[in-house]
């Protein structure tokens, strides 16, 4: 075995284990960081097959920013785990048959493959060898000249459910003082102060 | 792959560029002005539209661009004048309402215009893709839209059912697409076709099975109807005119070419799934109207019994067929208008009034709109010789030249159930005793319910030009 | 300061590395090395931090005209160590509810994460510890996640002020990335390399060669990416939480942010974590916008100097001017943060970097400009570059 098989069987090990220990830990935050530690290892397996771009993006985003908003929401909800696990025993059964289930299919499309190679062909395949192009080159060719057409209607989908989630959520609330910065800075002391000669005992 | 590759002819997709960039402009002005520009952006959106639309008359080529996913034939360029005439008058019927705090946001038009946009996209898709991507954008603008006066609790209740019962057919239509994708090796429906020509793989059945389930959906054919009383009825009135418009006709558009695209050697498998979702349509359509009290609800039955009836051109699969479902959606779009038209002039002091009881004696009230709205009923209804009848006549004519007897027979029989509860309105209106009247028709509404009126009644002096088009568009497929 | 590396079997981060061959030439000799490397780093990083930390605190007294550590071997020189000593000696104190494992993970996440971060940089030609081609993008996955230790360690420590804490430096922390990853961006799309030393070799060439003084300080970033150099350093110092954006620590208000329950060895993590990122931020600002080890005139007295020299220089240069900005500007409030990172920062870099690919693509320098790579002026760099 070389140090290729023996990273791909480390990082695959560890990624699978976190995973189970996501759902499988009594703490929703440990939860959540397994969760970060099997994005890791799907990073690591990303670096051994040389797609370096993908596993760095993976954790800038997923890491740094998707997983960063969970283990805010979570850690400040107060989910009673114990309850919430009541019913696992009852669900385990249809849960195990859908993961058999799961199981089954993965194994014969990968069986499929294996046995009649030809269906491997079907595959399109969209970028030029490695050798040829960078990483970043390749996606960029992907993404922004052929699927350029995708790439921007996703976009156009994102920001019609942003203004979706203003539209339906984001309230002007009438009642709350709000500063305006503008008018605080372009305050000038001609117009902010007024000097009184105040007579002793008098007041203004 | 250089760089420069990117200069595709970017001319074929003018029209759509002009509404991204057009309701991007709109939101920065909404969001620098505020609520109170709520009516001029009504205005300028009718404008946007008005504007992409001539372009798309007038200049704007045909071809297939974007790495094959994006098609402008003469059928993409018809389907998407009539969703853009129906977003059009659709906005145009909204503009009285923008003042009321309630649904008078300045989002509501972008909505609209993001929602043509998506739906222009699916008219012109000729691939998985591009047509999950249209499809999602104009669901997600309409989801928003049902929830839109989010004050009321029904209509947050709509907004809701319709984005899960939406997303279920969403994942429904991509499971398809995914068997689709795997049994074939390809998304782009040219590539779907070639490889549907060698022999027919189980999946693949599978596959247009559930696609054409989850596109039943977003037309709302029976058994897949569940959720448009419920929202046509929650949602607010001028978003349900908006509705019942412009999305059935570009979900329709987008089912003619993926069966007639993608899937036209599997016709002998399709043909059975839609014959079924016609008639199914067509029956539910019919016997659930009868019951209903509220006027938004038996327009939401009806809307379901007319997708039916069009469904039935499609399941012939002859280009007559074809050519009768685009008559029946030019005829009914324009009809659907007019009759919202009518129920957004149902208003009294105190706001809109819903209740079919409340168009009691119309005819001494209000006798101009009694009379428009009696054509249209009697349009919907299929009454020769205005325009509803040579709609059906169409889509019949097809099935029974294609020797679908029983669905003709089932047809008739529908339309004459049907028939009842459209005449009921009409005998509501004429013979019972008047209510109080209704404040006013808006002009905006006046101009709609007359052109659409006229357009119902004198049907037969435009029937030849619209024929004429509609079977040159259909000829794309043939 | 001289990190001398024998770059030409630099493993990186390409994988493609591993080859079959002997074990000990292809895999252990390379690790021996590397680890060799990391460990001379690392302890000369330290000691930069000891002498950084001396040097904050001595600005700050000097500008508030206190005479600041003085005690401690001769002009206090020694009193980083000795804080050191004492933080070591302490009896660390695990709080009785406290999480105890994420309780002592976080100080050590912060600590090792910025440390590791440093494995890419290259003090001078040549050398760093490794120079992979996505450094950058590197550099900032790490610095993104930066944020893991804070927040761990103020919801572990189970106590209002630190959580409270972790929460408002974690949004702080998440907002500045944005920018600081949108100012990333316009200097790539200048240099065109994700690559370190690329990116410095490249500012051998631009506003100052077309002014007609080639190779000087006018070719660096600064002078072309004006405002996003500006922007870059106000970010650095938010996504560091240095004064006056140490919201984290507030002590006004939240005691010490999210390091209140934290006390002896975990706490020195913490800290050392802290002033570590603050060492990469300036190496990172002098990377991208400073010319890197390059002299800032190409003539005789300044080139003979190495280039080592000239990156220490730049970066102590820069973490002065953060030491001011700490003794000279009030603290911001929350709110004030966050508005300047959403409302200014954001829609000015975005702005900038549409500008700035406008700029290269009507001019046509993004396709004229040389391979980064081919500017590097000695055959024998060139070709450590190239090994990676």
């Amino acid at each position: 075995m070389n140090v290729v098989g023996l990273f791909f069987y480390l990082f695959s090990a560890i990624c699978v284990a976190s995973a189970f220990m996501v759902i499988a830990s009594r703490n929703p935050v440990h939860s959540v960081l397994f969760l970060i530690l099997a994005f890791f290892n799907a990073a690591g397996l990303f670096m051994l097959m040389g797609a370096e771009f993908l596993a760095l993006i993976l954790i800038v985003v997923y890491v740094g920013a998707v997983a960063v908003l969970f283990l805010f929401v979570v850690m400040m909800l107060d989910v009673d785990f114990a309850e919430l696990r009541q019913g696992v025993l009852q669900y385990l059964p249809i849960g195990g048959v859908i993961g058999i289930v799961l199981l089954v299919e993965l194994v014969l499309v990968l069986g499929g493959l294996s046995i009649t190679p030809e269906g491997a062909d079907l595959v399109v395949q969209p970028i030029p060898d490695m050798a040829e192009t960078s990483n970043i080159q390749a996606i960029g060719d992907l993404l922004y000249t052929k699927y350029v057409f995708f790439f921007q209607m996703a976009g156009l989908i994102l920001l019609v459910a942003m203004i979706g989630a203003i539209v339906l959520t984001l309230s002007h609330r009438s009642d709350v003082k709000r500063q305006n910065t503008a008018t605080q800075i372009g305050r000038d002391p001609a117009t902010a102060v007024t000097l009184h000669d105040v007579k002793p005992g008098e007041g203004i | 792959m250089e760089p420069g590759t990117i200069t595709f002819n970017l001319a074929v997709a003018i029209p759509e560029l002009m509404l991204a960039v057009g309701a991007m402009v709109l939101l920065m002005i909404g969001a620098f002005t505020g609520e109170k520009s709520a009516r001029s952006m009504h205005v300028i959106a009718v404008a946007l539209i008005a504007a992409a639309a001539a372009v798309l008359v007038y200049t704007a080529p045909e071809g297939v661009v974007f790495s094959d996913a994006f098609v402008s034939d003469r059928f993409a360029r018809l389907m998407k004048l009539l969703v853009l005439g129906g977003s059009t008058f659709a906005i145009a019927m909204s503009y009285g309402f923008a003042r009321h705090a309630s649904y008078g946001r300045f989002e509501y038009p972008i909505l609209v215009v993001l929602a043509t946009l998506g739906m222009m996209v699916m008219i012109s898709a000729d691939d998985l893709i591009a047509l999950y991507l249209g499809l999602e954008m104009q669901a997600l603008a309409l989801y928003v839209a049902a929830a839109i006066n989010r004050d009321s609790l029904r209509a947050s209740e709509a907004g809701l059912k319709y984005f899960v019962l939406g997303a279920l057919s969403s994942g429904m239509l991509l499971y398809g697409m995914s068997l689709i994708y795997g049994f074939t090796g390809h998304t782009n429906f040219a590539g779907i076709a070639e490889a549907m020509a060698a022999e027919r793989q189980l999946g693949e059945i599978f596959g247009i099975v559930f696609m054409l389930a989850g596109i039943a959906f977003k037309v709302s054919a029976a058994p897949f109807h569940m959720w448009t009383p419920d929202v046509y009825e929650g949602a607010p009135t001028p978003v349900t005119a908006f509705f019942a418009a412009a999305p059935k006709v570009a979900a329709m558009a987008m089912m003619i070419r993926v069966t007639y695209g993608a899937f036209e050697h599997a016709a002998a498998d399709w043909q059975q799934i839609i014959a079924f979702l016609a008639i199914a349509s067509m029956l539910l359509g019919a016997f659930a109207a009868i019951g209903q009290t509220n006027i938004k609800r038996l327009m939401a039955y009806s809307s379901i019994g007319h997708m039916g009836f069009a469904l039935v051109g499609l399941a012939a699969g002859t280009q007559t067929g074809v050519s009768g479902v685009i008559i029946y959606l030019i005829i009914y779009l324009i009809m659907t208008l007019g009759t919202f038209a009518c129920i957004l002039a149902m208003r009294r002091e105190d706001g809109l009034v819903e209740d079919i009881s409340e168009l009691s004696g119309l005819s001494r009230t209000h006798p101009m709109m009694a009379l428009m709205l009696t054509a249209l009923m009697f349009s919907l209804a299929g009454i020769p010789p205005l325009a509803g009848f040579w709609a059906k006549y169409f889509v019949f004519l097809a099935a029974v030249q294609a020797e679908l007897y029983v669905l003709a027979v089932i047809g008739v029989l529908a339309s004459v159930v049907g028939a009842f509860y459209y005449l009921r309105i009409v005998k509501i209106m004429w013979f019972d005793e008047p209510e109080s009247g209704f404040v006013p028709m808006a002009s905006e509404l006046r101009l709609v319910l007359g052109v659409s009126g006229v357009f119902t009644i004198f049907y037969v002096v435009v029937a030849g030009p619209v024929s004429s088009i509609a079977t040159g568009a259909a000829r794309t497929f043939f | 300061m001289a990190v001398e590396t024998t770059a030409a079997v630099q493993p990186g981060l390409s994988i493609g590395f591993f080859d079959t061959g002997g074990f000990f030439e292809t895999y252990l000799l390379p690790f021996v090395i590397m680890l060799g490397q990391s460990v001379l780093l690392l302890t000369i990083l330290l000691i930069v931090v000891a002498y950084i930390l001396y040097a904050d605190r001595k600005i700050f007294a000097a500008v508030q005209m206190r005479r600041g550590p003085n005690v401690v071997g001769p002009w206090g020189l020694l009193q980083s160590f000795a804080d050191l000593i004492k933080f070591v000696l302490k009896e660390p104190i695990i709080p009785a509810s406290a999480n105890k494992g994420v309780f002592l993970l976080a100080p050590l996440v912060a600590g090792v994460l910025a440390l590791s971060a440093w494995a890419v940089v290259p003090v001078g030609p040549g050398l760093a510890v490794a120079d992979p081609n996505l450094g950058i993008l590197f550099i900032f996955a790490i610095t993104s996640l930066e944020v893991y230790g804070i927040i761990m360690g103020g919801w572990a420590s189970n106590s209002k002020y630190p959580f409270l804490a972790s929460l408002r430096s974690a949004a702080q922390m998440v907002s500045y990335e944005v920018s600081i990853g949108f100012v990333i961006i316009t200097v790539l799309l200048c240099v065109g390399s994700l690559n370190l030393s690329h990116i410095v070799w490249s500012q051998l060439d631009g506003a100052g060669t077309m002014l007609g003084l080639p190779s000087s300080f006018l070719d660096w970033h600064w002078l072309g990416l004006f405002p996003m150099f500006i922007i870059f350093f106000i970010s650095a110092i938010a996504e560091t939480n240095r004064p006056p954006f140490d919201l984290p620590e507030a002590e006004s208000e939240l005691v010490a942010g999210h390091m209140v329950e934290y006390s002896s060895t975990p706490f020195l993590l913490f800290f050392l974590g802290e002033f570590v990122a603050i060492t990469l931020m300036c190496a990172l600002t002098t990377i991208l916008f400073l010319g890197g080890w390059l002299p800032p005139i190409d003539v005789a007295p300044f080139n003979w100097v190495p280039g080592v020299v000239w990156f220490v220089l730049k970066g102590m240069a820069v973490f002065f001017c953060m030491a001011m900005v700490r003794s000279l500007v009030p603290r911001y409030r929350y709110d004030q943060l966050m508005r300047l990172g959403w409302k200014v920062f954001l829609p000015i870099s975005l702005a900038m970097v549409f500008l700035t690919a406008l700029v290269l693509q009507i001019t046509g320098w993004a396709e004229n400009r040389p391979d980064p790579a081919s500017l590097a002026p000695t055959a024998s760099v060139s070709s450590t570059l190239h090994s990676t």
